[in-house]
Order: C-alpha cells, then structure tokens, then sequence
C-alpha cells in the first residue's frame, strides 16, 4: 500500500494506481473527461490537473503514479483556476445548447462548468459552425459543435469492441470524429460509446428528444437476452413527474436502457441488444387474458380446468422455462415437480442476423437462467415420442406442433403463436414485474428489481404452481 | 576571435558532399578509432568532457540525456530528430545537403556508444534535396562498408533507416515524432514514461538533434576537451546560427557560443537592409519570446544568457525586425502559424492556438475590440503549462512577449484600426 494524501487527506492506493484512480476510489472527486477504467490513458482534456507539492506546475493525475509521501493539492485557488481556463477552452466552440441536448442533467461538461467556471465565455467571436446530426451508424449520431474530443469513443472502438468504426481526422482546431471507412459501419456494442460520452455529442437515435433525463429513474435490472445476464438500469418515469392525463402509457413505459456497472460480469459494456430491451418491455405483444380451449374467461375458470386435466392425466410433463428466475424455479420444485417428469425449455433462440456469440459479452444461449434450470431438473428436452399426454409448458416461444398430440396448459408471457391454441393459458408476469435473481452461464447470480406493477390480469408463475 | 569551426571545414564544390571527398576531410577516422580503439563507455565520457548541449532548441546536455536510458534493457533505439520545422531555421538542411556523412559517422558513433542496432532519422518531409543526398551518402556508405552488418570488419552492426515526414510542426516533437515512426499519427504521448524509459516500439530510445550528432565525429577525433576550451564554459562548442529576416545576408553562419547577437547581425549578416534601424530580435526560431533592440544591446548567443534576458537560444534560429516593422501583422504570421500546426489533441491547444490566431487576425483586420489584449494574456497563461507537449508554450510565448513588449502598437491598431507603422513598408537591400 502506498500512503500519500490528497489536500491533507490520507489516502492509500495500491501499487500502480494513479492518483485519479486512488482519488476516485476514495471518494474524492477529481474531474475528468477523457479518462475512462476501461480504456487507456490519454490525457488530452487536462481537466484533472492537480498540483503536486514540490514540483512546479500542474500535473494531470490521470498520468501520475502515485508515490508514497505525494502531497497533492486538489482543491486550491490556483488548480481551480486551470480548470477554469480549461472549460473556457473546452465551451469555447461548445454551442452550450442545452435546453434541447439529451445529455443534459448527466452531462460532464455541464457539472464542472457549473462547478470551476460559471462565468460567460470571455470570448466575443461566434462560435464556430458544424455538422448536426451526422449519422455514425444507424443506432448513433454526432453533434460535432458539442464534441470536446476526448477521444473516449475512439478508444472504445479500437480497444474494447475492435471494430476500430471511429477515428480523429484533421489537426488542430479542425479536427473532427469521423467514421473511418476501414471500419464495419456496425458494431454490436456501439450504443456504449452514447453512454460513456462526457457531453451531449454522441446521442442514441432512439432516445433522441424522448425525455428529459431528470423525469427518469434507474431501476436495477438483468439483461435476459442471453446467458450472460449484464447487470443493466431500466429507465422508468419517476413518482413525481407521473403523466396523469394526455400520454398515460407513458407511465409505464421503459424510456431506455443503459449498462450497469458490474466488474464479476459485463465490467462497464452492454451489447446493443441490451440497450435495446426497452423495445422487448415496450412492444411486446402480451398475454393478459387466461383462456380455455382459446376463449377468454376468468382466471379461476382457467385454473380449475387446468386442474381437471391434472386429474386425468397418466403421464405428465412440463417443460421449465430458462426466463424464470430462481425464486420461481425453487417454487415449482416444491410445488410441482414431484408428480410430473421435468424438461428444460429455450424460450429464445438466436435471431436472424444478431451476433451469436463474441468474445466479449455476447453468449450463444440467449437465454438468461438456463444454469439453474439445468442445476435444478437436468439437461434433458421435450421429446414428443416420450408419449406424455399432457404438458405444462412454462416460457414463450413455444410451438405446440412440437408436443404431439399431448394436451397443453401454457403459463406465457407472450401471446402464443397462432395456430392451435392451447387447452389452458394462463399469463404471467415478465420479470421487469417482479424481483428475483438470475444465475448466469458462469454461476453468479445477478439480481433484479421490480420495475413496473403487473397488470391485474396476470399472475406470478410461483403463485400459480401452488393452485394446480 | 580565431576559432575552430566543426562544420564550416571545407569549400563547398559540385562533389564536396560525396564519400571520397568527406574521406579526404578526415571523414570516418572518428567512427574508426571509437570501433577500433574504444570502449562504448569511453566514447560517452569522452561526449561528457565536451560539456555539448542539445542543440534542438531545449538546449540539455547530451551526456546527461544518454545517461538517463534504462540500464540491460535488451533494445535500445536512436532517432535522430531532423524535421527542421521551427520557422527561422535552417542548420540541419546545410548538414543535409553538404556533410551527410558527417551526420551518418555521428549517428553511428552514438549508437556505438549506446549499444543501439537499429536507428532512425525522421527527416523533414519538405527537405528534398536534402532527402536525395542522405540517400546517396546512406548508399555509399553501405558499399564501403560502413553501415550495415559488421561496420570496419569489427563486430559492431548498426542500420540507419529514414523515415520522411509529411509536413507537421508537431512531429519536430520528439514524442510525437516517435508516434510518426512507429506509423501513427504525429500526436505527441503523455510523459512519463519519457523516450528514455519507453521510446520508439517501447524501448528506452535517445532522440537527438541533427546538429548535435555531427558534431560528435569532431569531439572523438580532437577530444572533449578541447570541444569544451570553444566557446564559453556552461556553453561549449560552436554553434550554427541561421540568421533571416531584414538583414544584407541572410544565411547561415557558424560561431562559438557566447558570440555577440549584434556582432552576427552588424558583421557576420552585414546590418539591417536598407539602412533601417534594428527593432526587435526573435533570437531561436520563432516560438522564442521577441528581444527589443535596447534588450540583446551586450547580449550574447549563449543559453544561460539568453534565458537571463527572458527568451531562449533555441534552434538559433534568428530573425531579425527592421524598424518600421508592423509587430500586429508579424504575430498574425506566428499566430497563424502555431493555429494551423497545433496537433490538436489536448484541449488548451487546440482552442487557446485558433482562439489567439483569431483575436490577432481579428485586430489585424481592424475589428478589434476594447478587452482583446487581455484576453490574449488570458489565453496565454491557460495555455502554458497545460499542454502535453511544448507546442502550447511554444504558441503563446511570442504572443505574449509581443504584448509585452509592443503593447501600444496592438492598442493603436485596436483603437484606430490601422497599424502605428507604414503598411506598405518595403525593407530594400
């Protein structure tokens, strides 16, 4: 351990750390833009100038190692007033149109122009003009006037997702991001470029002008679109500024997606099929309403003939879903699986052109628990010849043809494929609705919050396995 | 003053920059007596006895800058830093295009010294002449067995591989230069680690300047001593100065250290043209703060007294200013000048450069405005210092020495838009 202190506090850091990354971890805030865990260093927004004691000048401790002994002055008049001079630089071409950039409210360059400047530009020439809007692939565009290139994009695209889609061309005061042509054009995890960037210059088309940043609030959640399970926020509207009126389902509405910070699994990352789970809670057709023989009717209904096709039964089954959290998949053991022979289901297969699997984050099970379905009942699947004349099949995506001629009742969250319609349906929640754990392919369990209520209709699969 | 010259040894001829005519200048005698003779440690303590200094512009000693290389790493690199692109100077091209070999024995002395197998000149990328001459001089001295595998029938090898510059300022920075080697963009790197620790591909690597390589064949042949007896004592050996601007002849002069500055001007330059008074000196290259003709009155070309006088040798590079000189106008150039060479990867630099260039641009249009010369002064103090490389400082240090200096020029132009001197001066040889 090395003991040194910043602005008379004693800070200890671990050998090879620098004195932003002691700083951070300790708690005291050293601004920074360019400086980013994940990537290198690059130090080119000098913002996290400190001084040292006994050495002349400022030093950017995002590059300095930190020694024992070190004496550094973080909060003092002079090292305010570099950073000052700094964000006059930064917001000298910076066209400060907040009140229209999504990155307001979260923004870097905002924070510490409040912080170390808050005073008018000394500048009187107009700013200078740029491209607006510029599309960098079809996911994100670029405010170029907004840009403060700290090249934190670039350095995502070459070290962490290698499609190497960003590069800084030009010199001087006329350089620029551009999309460089040697790169792919798509890059399965360029939507985290949109969140690690310091200021409103890289925005997401999808969450262009949708809301204000403060109306939102993150709720914990795990990405359930393959077996990695990332840890992820869920944008919902806060309590306080609910709609009551005009644009109600908005209320219910996830506004987006962004990663969560999680280093035993997704680090800092997220595919782009995370950042677009929003359109899964949002759009998805569900099923709300329980059914027999393909007519609607109460829940009760629903259950009783599901019980009467209990009794009759001589070889049940079920299939287990690998979207049920573990709390669900320990209430059906107890519940159920002791008078039917258990198989483990895929809700989701890999889709036409998405990545399958990477050597990132993406996994080619895209399901998010299959680990404790297979712990818990095994590893075989639903064999239609096995002569089961009755099946409970828990998940969605299930295709009946595939069950022969057994009898079938469906706890979905999803509307069932047309077609045959199942003997019983009986809808239930989608995880966004309840809490629980997943346990990833790796065995680490990840948990979830509870982000909207369930609509009344639907039940929680582990309350209906005790009625059956 | 009778003095040595290292340099200007010979008549320049139609051949005099060929092999057979170096070799008959004593060339290659050095490199042969260190291959032969010496150990690599004895050719450092003999560069140390030379008390030489850089003669890039930052002016530190050699020996001292070599002793910093990490000791036992298994590779050493020597670049040679030939991207001459201070405005004002002009000592490497005459290396270049008269002594090539001069420079190849130096290098291949210095890597003797350092145990280095592979180095690198990064040349200018508008030298021509200068470029086809090193070629030819690298090609002779490959088939004369003096570059290469087994250099003099001894066991030492080295390789001098050339690398062209594409026209960037910012790659005269060492740093950067090494980011252009190793084929990325001329973006000067974050210090520490310095070249010594990790240079070029990793490796601990010594940069030099041209001039001070060439001068190493003279100190092996005649000795560190006697290189240290020329010139004054913290300021050894001779030094090229390439004097330009309102001068009868401009060109390129070598002189020890320690020379008057008016002495170059009045007697080696022949005095101001067209029988103007001197107005200002800007005295190496011309990122060095600007001399008013009281200030370099007993000045001399050393280090230690330029940087009494506030300003610096640098590449000695001098430019010198007539009378009648309008100083809005000359800045505007250098303004200019840094604005379109600032790399543009670190903040202050790259908006404080464009934001200076514009204000003087501005004023120099006679739109100024009440408030623009502190906000120059303003620019300049949050630039300097807070760069990664030099150039920030290099951008505002004219800035701020013309303010200080000619200040009430800049106000008269401001408040009448118009300069204080004649617009139409035309300094007549």
């Amino acid at each position: 351990m090395i003991e040194f202190t910043i602005d008379d506090k004693r800070i200890e850091a671990e050998p090879g750390e620098t004195v932003l990354q002691a700083a951070l971890r300790n708690g005291i805030e050293i601004p920074h833009f360019c400086y980013h865990p994940c990537l290198s260093i690059a130090g080119n927004c000098r913002i996290c100038m400190v001084r040292v004691k006994g050495r002349p000048g400022f030093h950017p401790s995002c590059n300095m190692a930190a020694t024992a002994g070190m004496e550094i002055e973080n909060d003092c008049a002079e090292v305010t007033a570099v950073r000052k001079s700094i964000l006059q630089f930064a917001t000298l071409n910076h066209p400060a149109d907040c009140p229209l950039c999504d990155k307001a409210g979260e923004c870097r360059l905002q924070d510490y122009n409040f912080k170390y400047n808050g005073s008018p530009s000394p500048s009187v020439d107009p700013k200078r003009r740029q491209s607006k809007f510029y599309q960098i692939n079809s996911r994100i565009m670029l405010d170029r006037e907004r840009c403060i290139l700290c090249s934190r994009c670039v350095r995502f695209t070459n070290e962490i997702s290698g499609s190497g889609l960003l590069g800084i061309v030009e010199r001087g005061s006329q350089s620029r991001i551009e999309r460089l042509e040697q790169g792919g054009v798509e890059d399965a995890y360029s939507d985290n470029i949109v969140e690690i960037c310091p200021v409103g210059a890289l925005l997401s088309r999808d969450f262009l002008y949708k809301s204000r940043v403060w109306y939102l609030e993150p709720v914990t959640s795990v990405c359930p679109r393959c077996s990695r399970g990332c840890s992820v926020n869920v944008w919902r509207r806060q309590k306080n500024w609910q709609l009551r009126a005009s644009g109600k389902e908005k209320n219910l509405m996830a506004y987006r997606i962004s990663a969560r910070k999680n280093p035993e699994i997704n680090g800092h990352w997220l595919c782009s099929k995370g950042f677009d789970l929003h359109n899964l809670i949002n759009d998805a057709p569900r099923a709300l309403t329980p059914m027999v023989e393909g007519k609607p009717c109460s829940l009760d209904d629903a259950i009783a003939a599901a019980q009467r096709l209990i009794l009759d039964t001589n070889k049940p089954a079920a299939i287990v879903s690998a979207w049920a959290s573990n709390e669900e998949l320990a209430a059906f053991k107890s519940a159920v699986s002791s008078w039917l022979t258990v198989y483990s289901g895929a809700d989701q297969e890999p889709e036409a052109d998405e990545v399958i699997e990477d050597q990132l984050l993406i996994k080619a099970d895209k399901n998010p628990n299959r680990y404790s379905v297979e712990a818990l009942f095994g590893k075989n699947s639903f064999a239609a010849d096995a002569g089961h004349d009755l099946v409970l099949v828990w998940g969605d995506n299930i295709d009946y043809a595939t069950l022969g001629s057994a009898k079938v009742i469906h706890l979905t969250t999803l509307e069932p494929k047309a077609g045959r319609a199942a003997e019983v349906l009986i809808p239930i929640s989608t995880m966004f609705e309840r809490t629980g754990h997943y346990t990833n392919f790796e065995g680490k369990v990840n948990r979830f919050e509870q982000v909207f209520e369930k609509p009344e209709s639907v039940q929680h699969a582990g309350d209906v396995f005790g009625r059956l | 003053m009778t003095c040595e010259r290292v340099f200007f040894t010979f008549e320049i001829t139609e051949d005099s920059h060929l092999l057979p005519a170096y070799r008959k200048r004593g060339g290659y005698e050095a490199l042969e007596k260190a291959i032969r003779g010496m150990q690599p440690a004895e050719v450092q303590a003999e560069v140390a006895a030379s008390g030489m200094r850089g003669r890039g512009g930052a002016g530190f000693p050699t020996a001292t800058k070599w002793s910093f290389l990490t000791k036992d790493a298994p590779v050493y690199y020597l670049c040679c830093n030939a991207d001459e692109g201070e405005p004002g100077t002009f000592k490497d091209r005459w290396i270049f295009e008269h002594s090539p070999h001069l420079l190849i024995e130096g290098i291949l002395l210095a890597c003797y010294a350092l145990n280095v197998r592979h180095s690198f000149i990064y040349i200018r990328g508008e030298f021509d002449l200068s470029y086809r001459r090193l070629m030819n001089a690298l090609e002779e001295a490959r088939e004369a067995g003096l570059l290469g595998q087994s250099i003099l029938g001894s066991g030492f090898s080295c390789e001098i591989i050339v690398q062209q510059g594409a026209g960037a300022y910012v790659c005269g920075e060492e740093s950067s230069m090494l980011s252009s080697i190793e084929g990325f963009k001329g973006y000067p790197r974050n210090k520490p680690p310095f070249p010594a620790v990790k240079g070029l591909y990793q490796a601990p690597t010594v940069i030099n300047n041209v001039e001070t390589l060439a001068t190493l064949p003279w100190i092996l042949t005649n000795g560190g001593a006697a290189y240290a007896r020329i010139g004054s004592e913290k300021n050894t050996g001779t030094r090229l100065f390439g004097i330009s601007g309102h001068v009868l002849r401009p060109g390129l002069y070598e002189q020890p250290t320690g020379y008057r500055l008016k002495e170059l001007i009045y007697q080696d330059a022949g005095g101001i043209a067209g029988g103007k008074a001197l107005k200002a000196v800007i005295p190496g290259g011309s990122s060095t703060p600007i001399l008013t003709a009281e200030e370099i009155e007993n000045l001399t070309l050393d280090i230690d007294s330029l940087a009494g006088a506030g300003s610096m040798l640098g590449s000695g590079g001098v430019i010198v200013i007539a009378e009648g000189t309008c100083m809005v106008r000359l800045l505007q150039v250098l303004t200019r000048f840094y604005a379109h060479e600032s790399c543009g990867q670190c903040i202050p630099c790259r908006e404080g450069t464009a934001w200076m260039n514009r204000i003087v641009t501005r004023i120099l249009a006679g739109k100024g405005v009440a408030g623009d010369l502190e906000r120059l002064e303003g620019i300049t103090v949050g630039i300097t210092g807070n760069t990664i490389c030099a150039l920030g400082a290099a951008a505002s240090m004219p800035v701020a020495s013309f303010l200080q200096k000619f200040k009430h020029e800049f106000a008269y132009f401001i408040e009448h838009g118009r300069s204080l001197n004649d617009g139409r001066l035309e300094v007549k040889l």
